[in-house]
This record gives structure tokens, sequence and C-alpha cells, in this order.
């Protein structure tokens, strides 16, 4: 496991030049990336798959907050990096390679198994960017200036 | 006040983030926040994927109205940070219009990572990949040869300026070729499966997809829906390649027919 998690930091890492993320972000990015994934491997014997990556994006997107206020950088920046060993590329293939056996029992199941995947990521971010919000700028004049018309 | 200047600026900072990879509403953001310095009564954007508009408008001056048309876009999430930290200059107060426009044209300019170090970055991408999800390291070292050649390709397409979804295919296709051929080639006990995983890492369409969701959350529906639609397609042009590759091997063998 330690080998898996010291792999997610470094895949991360260079994940993160290939997105040309600056030099002084490199580190941070990695980390996401690491603690994400150990998390997701804490929990998987606990856990079903689907939460396991629940908890893992969970720990990411709340990190990557952490940091861009720390760093302050845009979160996209750690976000984008952190969340990448959890994309379900994985099973997506899997799904792929049945589809090219012809075992359509498979497909469905590995289909369905992505699409879950994606909708716990997608449930995990929701619940952040809900709770915490930066400050924005409000909009005051909405139409058009009348004495322009 | 010069507008018109400003009213370039904040174009040229939306062009740039968003080409970039910056999500949607962050764009939107940055716009209203550079239009909001000149105290004008009318501020608008509208923002997709694909296109800007924004509108400036006051009792003093007349009105400005911009479209401007986005086709190619990008990963470089450094030109991003650069333009966030500029605008928040700017809006801070620290910068003047006219040394926030200068410092903004030179984003462009910045030196990004050499063809060397992505080169090794695609390759170790793959390797590391491979030992993240339990290969092993026989695995990873075939997998870093992959990620390399994926590297090649990347660059020539990028040379030529080809279509994106046509790279994921030939990349899908590249990387099962060569994962099969690799573990026929070497007579060690290597699994295929975790290579092509490992391998397609890179080509996954992890940036559009997140994007996505987030642009979804925020109420940009427009450009929620056509990333997710761009991840889609990603996902399904790496599907071929592989796919393709993965039918004419099991066809070779004698295997079950679709």
């Amino acid at each position: 496991m330690i080998i898996q998690v010291v792999s997610a930091f470094f895949a991360t890492y260079l994940f993160s030049i290939i997105f040309n993320i600056s030099k002084r972000q490199l580190l941070f990015c990695g980390i996401c990336g690491a603690v994400g994934w150990c998390i997701y491997l804490i929990s998987l014997p606990l856990n079903s798959v689907v939460l396991s990556t629940f908890l893992g994006a969970l720990a990411v997107r709340i990190l990557a907050q952490i940091f861009a206020v720390i760093r302050k950088t845009p979160v996209t920046v750690f976000l984008i990096a952190g969340i990448i060993p959890l994309v379900p590329g994985a099973v997506l293939y899997q799904a792929i390679y049945y589809i090219a056996q012809g075992e359509y029992d498979n497909v469905t199941l590995y289909g369905l198994q992505s699409l879950k995947l994606a909708g716990a990521i997608a449930v995990a971010m929701v619940l952040v960017s809900s709770t915490y919000r930066p400050r924005r700028i409000k909009r005051e004049n909405n139409g058009l200036c009348s004495k322009n018309k | 006040m010069n507008y018109k200047l400003l009213f370039k600026f904040a174009l040229l900072a939306g062009d740039i983030m968003l080409k970039n990879g910056a999500e949607t509403y962050r764009v939107e953001d940055t716009i209203n926040r550079i239009l909001r310095t000149s105290h004008f009564r009318v501020i608008e954007s509208f923002v997709t994927p694909t296109g800007i508009m924004a509108t400036l408008d006051d009792p003093s001056i007349d009105m400005i109205t911009y479209v401007r048309r986005i086709d190619k876009r990008t990963i470089n999430l450094s030109k991003v940070e650069l333009t966030n930290d500029i605008s928040r200059q700017y809006c801070q107060g620290n910068l003047t219009i006219e040394e926030a426009y200068e410092e903004l044209l030179t984003v462009n300019k910045k030196p990004t990572y050499s063809k060397i170090t992505l080169f090794i970055a695609y390759g170790l991408v793959a390797g590391f990949f491979t030992l993240v999800f339990e290969g092993h390291y026989l695995d990873a070292i075939v997998a870093t040869v992959i990620g390399c050649s994926l590297a090649l390709i990347h660059f020539l397409f990028r040379r030529y300026e080809l279509n994106k979804f046509f790279y994921d295919i030939v990349g899908g296709s590249v990387i099962a070729l060569m994962a099969i051929l690799l573990t026929k080639v070497i007579p060690f006990g290597m699994d295929m499966n975790v290579i092509i995983i490992g391998s397609i890492m890179p080509l996954v369409p992890g940036v559009a997809f997140t994007n996505a969701i987030r642009d979804t959350i925020e109420g940009n529906l427009v450009s929620g829906v056509s990333r997710a639609v761009e991840a889609l397609i990603v996902a399904a042009s790496i599907a071929t390649g592989v796919g393709v590759m993965l039918k004419i091997y099991y066809m070779l063998q004698g295997g079950v027919g679709l």
C-alpha cells in the first residue's frame, strides 16, 4: 500500500507537468493526489468501491480548498491534479475490454460502475462547493441603461 | 479612465483563462470583477466553452458589446494561475490598467515545460499509474516505454495541428498495440490489462470531467453539458482506439466474435 500511495504522489506530480502547472504548485498537487488515493485505499476494505471513491474525492476537494487559500491559487489547479487517480479510467477500460470480447453482461456491469464512480466524485464536489464559497461580486443593475436608449 | 483598454483587458484575461482550462464561472467572475472597477452601470458577461460575450454600458459612454469565439482549447493551468493573479492584483489596486494589460500580454509568451520534460513526464505518469493500479514493476517499465511513445504522438499531432479526438483514437490504438506486442515479445509473466490501464491515464478526460461537474454545480448548465459531452466523446475515442486493437488481437487468436 505504501508503494501505491508513493506512486500516486509521483503520478500526480508528473501529471501536473503535463497540465503545465507552475513549478511552485507541483508538490502540493502531488500531495493532493497521494492523500486522495491513501483515503481511498484505507476505506476500501471497509466500504464499497463507490463509497471509497466518494471519501477519496471528498478528501481531495477539502485539501484542494485549503491549499487554494494558503497558496492563493485557483482551486482548479489542485483539484484537477488530485482527482486524476480517482477518475474511473480503469473501470472504463474493463468495459471496453469486454466489448471487444463480446461479453455484454460484463459491459453493462462495468459501464454502470464507471457511471456510479463519476456520480460519487460529483457528489463529493457538490458537498464542499455548496458549504464553502468565496465572496462573489453581486450584480446590481440588470438590464440596460435607460438614458442610452 | 480608459474604458476601452479596460474592456480589452477584461476580454483578454477571459480569453486566456478559457483557452487554457479554467471553469466557465471563474472566467465570468474574473471579467465581471475587472469591469466592475470602472463603476459603470451595466456590466454583463456570458461565457460558454466556445465563446465569450460581454457588454459594458453607462450613460457617459457609448455601449460596448463584444463577442469572441474560442475555437482552440488546451490545458495550461499555469496561464490560468498567472492571469488570475494579475486580475486580482489589478482589482486590489496594486497595478494600473496599463501595467496590468502589458503584463497580461506577456503571459502567452511565458515559457512552458520543455519537450524533454514533457516526454519524461508522459512516460513516468504511465509507469507510476501502473504501480498505483497494483501492477508489477516490470509492467511499470513497459508502461513507461508506451507513455514515452504517446508523448511522441502528442508532439506530432501538436505540430501539424491535427484534431484532438483523432489524437485520442490514435493514442488509444497505439497503446493497445504496443501493450499487446511488448507482452508477447518479452518472455515474463506480464499483465497486459494493467499496462493498458496505466498507459491510458494521460488520455483520460479528467479536466473536462471535473470542469463539467463544477460548471453544472455553479448553474452554468450550457457549459456543464457541453463539457460533459466533450468528456464523453474523448472517452469514446479512447475506447474506439483500444477496442479496435483488442478486437483484432482476439480475432487473430481465434477468439469469440462480436
